[in-house]
């Protein structure tokens, strides 16, 4: 099957142009030292030297990357069962819980965000409600409870989105030769349904945990400037102390640590134990 | 699936909850968006102003207009682009295809500052223009990969030998791609094109660099007014909520209603349904941007005057940072045009102006100033085109950073201290610890401290009677040791403008506040005093400059010298609240019955010997950041 093998190579020729290059420009910096002109650059690695030599750093990191999974791991075990109720009800409902989810992303996030705000606070939403009945206040602003909530509430459509299309269209005959050849329910879920959702949960991981990992947004608001994440000491570098060779650096380094964990997903998404069965 | 089961209680029930949970938020903004006082976290009454606000503020309809158009074409064209390149990828070779995935992930995976960065720097060297089409290019750039990752999967579950099967019952390539595999893997592509939808509306950081010439979308006005809350943004997104769902409830109700008089549809019709109410949906949207866009096309002025050269003037300037009527009467007056841009931080100002992109008239601090200066990126004023410097206070004339005025004009002016709750505080702590009053552990758990390197480590540098322009490495470490102890004793929030919202509500007790937002809490909470702590502080100026490249120099000076006439400075000054550098303005505010006479944050002390101006100074810079990102992640 050559037919369409070669609509890949207008994208190979995009990607280089309009990803590759203006990477490579980045890369030149963590490369580099001395600022912002390029004809005085001086190659080194210090700035990679710098990163893994202090233990803040690695500790933000370390953070980072545990919050992303956690905040992952959330959206999965939310996601997939919103995402199987939608896709096993009557097909126009579903469409209208899709858009359901979908459309609060349509709302600038950082208006989201000031909303939880809003909710999470001291005297806010939560605990004035609670108040009512006589409980709390609690303190829920800058906890890493409201941090990954927050995060939970932005990613998690893209979760339910993925695991729904791929349960959508799925081939019913697939569910009554199971129950035909005797498999229970459960039975059949864990052996038809989940196998072939598991590319969509997959792509559904990879969106979720991506983002969250270098996100700044959310953090910078609901944990509190001392809620440092990976994601800021990024953005501080470029854009408070203008420090671009350390930000792409930093950028690099977590793009490795990343396109590795990425691959291992993959080798697991291509085990034969997983991968479908058709 | 099998389509006709009806839901278990325990199904609807988790779908009632995530209803909730989605749209507790929302409900809020909606709430909000009615609020009579200016505070996102508090009711104050019921109104209607902020509506009113963003219909009559062009800007921010012209923003909304252009957000749909290009949220719209990026979903298009990286909707197509990207389904076509993953049936591409589904029949590569695994080498090409493992490359292709990596590189497709890189846009999801790195922070949005790289990647906005690196098209800044690319876009720069090609030489374009930044503006509609650049923005447009960089949102297909980075929505495609999340097509092609919604796509992906659903042709890995896809039977291959489909299309063959179709190839060889004669079908055209064509077709077998149309009419085999596109409607097998569209539940995919929807949900592709949906996340590209989001991604693109959502986006600030990339679109902020990319764009230029006026065209701005939601994003970038929400973030860049952060500095004064502006609660038509709540307005505008229940405005938006209120536009999708109608359009939604029309392409789904419609059907139903006609549908309901005939007989029940197969399931694969009902499918088609489904992809007709989308295109619908799409078709609408884009005929309602359409008709907005030219509606404010209509509205734009048309101006005649050519004495400066040119009728347009472009102007950069923080968010929420000038008088609504500033620029339409300047616009009245001269017959010219102004488009106004913001920044929410000096550092992306120069960012951009470095990348070459233009604007006439700019609005930075003291210190980056000094550092434009020294890198000759600033042009000299010609005085005798701004006869209203005369006007300037002394205060504010010929500051250390730009001795003569030779390419500066200030805008406005103030200095940083302390902002507590009279009630909750013995004002006499504060005014006898000065800075130190942060360390008190009788207030622990009550303070906001600002996000910034520059203003923490000033007042533990003052507190400790050393200059803030130090850079004797000893004198820092016993600043960093103070900032530490602080850090690990006081139990300190460290915010940046919600500072402003918080001291208003009296989240807090202490607060260490640029003066101008601290004239603004004043204001609005009465249970708020100032103080400017003896050690000294920080005096700060922001002013406008004309940049080297700039299109139109001669309409730049006559904007500078407009803004500091009486009538401009007044107006600005009372609607921002910062310290007016008019020095008739600065009297009449502060004096009498001056609408600033009774607030002690208005007018700075001056000629107090401890109190300094920054300086630039690179290194410093870098090395204090470094050191207030482990001050924040001790604990």
């Amino acid at each position: 099957m050559r037919q369409f093998r070669n609509m890949i190579y207008p994208y190979v020729a995009w990607l280089a142009v309009m990803v590759v290059v203006p990477m490579l420009m980045i890369l030149l910096y963590a490369f580099t030292t001395e600022g912002n002109d390029v004809t005085t650059f001086r190659f080194t690695l210090d700035n990679f030297a710098r990163f893994v030599s202090d233990a803040v750093f690695l500790d933000v990191l370390k953070r980072s990357l545990l919050i992303a999974v956690f905040t992952t791991l959330v959206c999965v075990l939310l996601g997939y069962p919103i995402a199987y109720t939608i896709a096993t009800g009557p097909e126009r409902s579903s469409f209208f819980w899709i858009m359901l989810v979908t459309l609060p992303t349509w709302i600038n996030m950082l208006v989201r965000t000031y909303a939880w705000v809003g909710i999470l606070q001291d005297d806010g939403l939560i605990n004035s409600a609670l108040g009512l009945i006589g409980i709390g206040p609690f303190n829920m602003m800058h906890t890493t409870f409201a941090v990954v909530l927050g995060m939970v509430y932005n990613f998690i459509p893209f979760m339910i989105l993925q695991i729904h299309s791929s349960l959508a269209k799925m081939d019913k005959s697939l569910l009554e030769a199971a129950s035909d050849l005797g498999a229970n329910r459960i039975q059949s879920f864990l052996h038809v349904t989940l196998p072939l959702s598991l590319p969509g949960v997959l792509s559904g991981i990879t969106l979720v945990f991506l983002p969250a990992v270098s996100s700044f947004f959310i953090p910078k608001l609901l944990g509190g400037g001392q809620y440092v994440l990976i994601g800021n000491v990024i953005e501080t570098q470029f854009l408070t102390s203008g420090d671009w060779n350390f930000g792409s650096a930093i950028s690099l380094i977590m793009a490795l640590i990343i396109m590795v964990s990425m691959y291992i997903t993959r080798k697991v998404d291509t085990d034969p134990e997983s991968g479908g069965r058709r | 699936m099998n389509p006709n089961t009806k839901r278990s209680i325990g199904g609807k029930l988790l779908l009632a909850a995530t209803a909730i949970f989605f749209y507790l938020p929302i409900v809020y903004i909606i709430v909000f968006s009615f609020n009579d006082s200016r505070s996102l976290t508090k009711f104050g009454g019921f109104s209607l102003r902020w509506y009113e606000k963003m219909f009559t503020d062009s800007t921010m309809m012209e923003a909304v207009v252009y957000t749909v158009i290009i949220a719209l074409l990026a979903t298009v064209i990286s909707t197509v682009v990207g389904t076509l390149a993953a049936i591409g990828m589904s029949r590569s070779r695994k080498a090409l295809k493992n490359v292709v995935e990596q590189i497709n992930n890189l846009p999801i995976m790195n922070p949005e500052i790289v990647t906005a960065i690196g098209l800044l720097m690319f876009f720069s060297a090609l030489g374009m223009e930044k503006g509609f089409l650049t923005l447009l290019l960089a949102h297909v750039m980075f929505c495609t990969p999340y097509v092609i990752l919604s796509v992906s999967p659903k042709l890995r579950s896809l039977d291959p030998n489909l299309a063959d099967a179709a190839l060889d019952l004669g079908a055209t390539p064509i077709q077998a791609l149309t009419k085999v595999i596109v409607p097998q893997i569209m539940p995919g592509i929807i949900s592709g094109a949906l996340i590209a939808f989001t991604m693109s509306f959502d986006d600030f950081i990339i679109s902020y660099f990319v764009t230029g010439n006026g065209v701005q979308n939601i994003s970038i006005l929400v973030y860049t007014m952060s500095k004064r809350v502006n609660p038509s943004i709540n307005a505008l997104s229940s405005l938006v909520i209120v536009l999708i769902t109608a359009a939604l409830i029309l392409v789904n109700v419609l059907p139903v209603l006609r549908e309901k008089s005939r007989q029940k549809r197969e399931e694969v019709q009902s499918h088609i349904n489904s992809h007709k109410k989308a295109a619908l949906l799409l078709a609408g949207l884009v005929v309602i941007a359409g008709a907005g866009l030219f509606a404010l096309r209509g509205n734009a002025p048309i101006s005649a005057v050519d004495k400066y050269g040119s009728d347009t003037m472009k102007l950069y300037i923080p968010g929420e940072y000038m008088s609504e009527e500033l620029i339409p009467s300047f616009e009245e007056e001269f017959g010219v045009d102004v488009i106004a841009e913001y920044f929410d931080s000096n550092e992306m100002m120069y960012t951009k102006i470095q990348a070459g992109d233009s604007y006439d008239v700019i609005v930075p601090s003291d210190y980056m100033i000094e550092r434009m200066m020294a890198e000759d990126m600033l042009q000299e004023l010609d005085l005798d085109k701004i006869p209203n410097i005369e006007m300037l206070t002394d205060e504010v004339k010929n500051l250390p950073y730009d001795p003569y005025n030779t390419y500066s004009v200030p805008y406005f002016w103030g200095s940083v201290g302390i902002v507590y709750n009279h009630n909750n505080v013995d004002p006499q702590d504060v005014e006898e610890q000065g800075f130190e009053v942060l360390r008190n552990t009788k207030y622990r758990g009550k303070l906001y401290i600002y996000d910034s390197e520059r203003d923490s480590f000033m007042m533990a540098l003052k507190a400790l009677g050393y200059s803030m322009n130090t850079d004797n490495e000893a004198e820092i470490q016993d600043a960093y040791e103070w900032l530490l102890q602080m850090n690990n004793t006081m139990a300190p929030a460290y915010v940046t403008d919600e500072v402003i919202d918080g001291m208003i509500n009296g989240n807090k007790d202490i607060a260490v506040v640029y003066s101008g937002d601290a004239t603004y809490i004043l204001d609005e909470n009465e249970e708020m005093s100032f103080w400017m702590p003896l050690e000294g502080t920080n005096l700060w100026s922001d002013a406008m400059i004309i940049p080297k490249n700039a299109a139109n120099p001669l309409l730049a000076q006559e904007f500078i010298n407009y803004v500091l006439s009486y009538e401009a400075a007044k107006g600005n000054s009372e609607y921002v609240g910062y310290t007016s550098p008019n020095s008739q303005v600065l009297q009449e505010l502060s004096s009498g019955d001056g609408m600033y006479s009774e607030n002690e944050a208005y007018l700075p002390r001056s000629g107090y010997p401890h109190d300094e101006v920054f300086r630039d100074n690179p290194v410093m810079k870098k090395m204090l950041a470094e050191l207030w990102l482990k001050v924040k992640a001790a604990n």
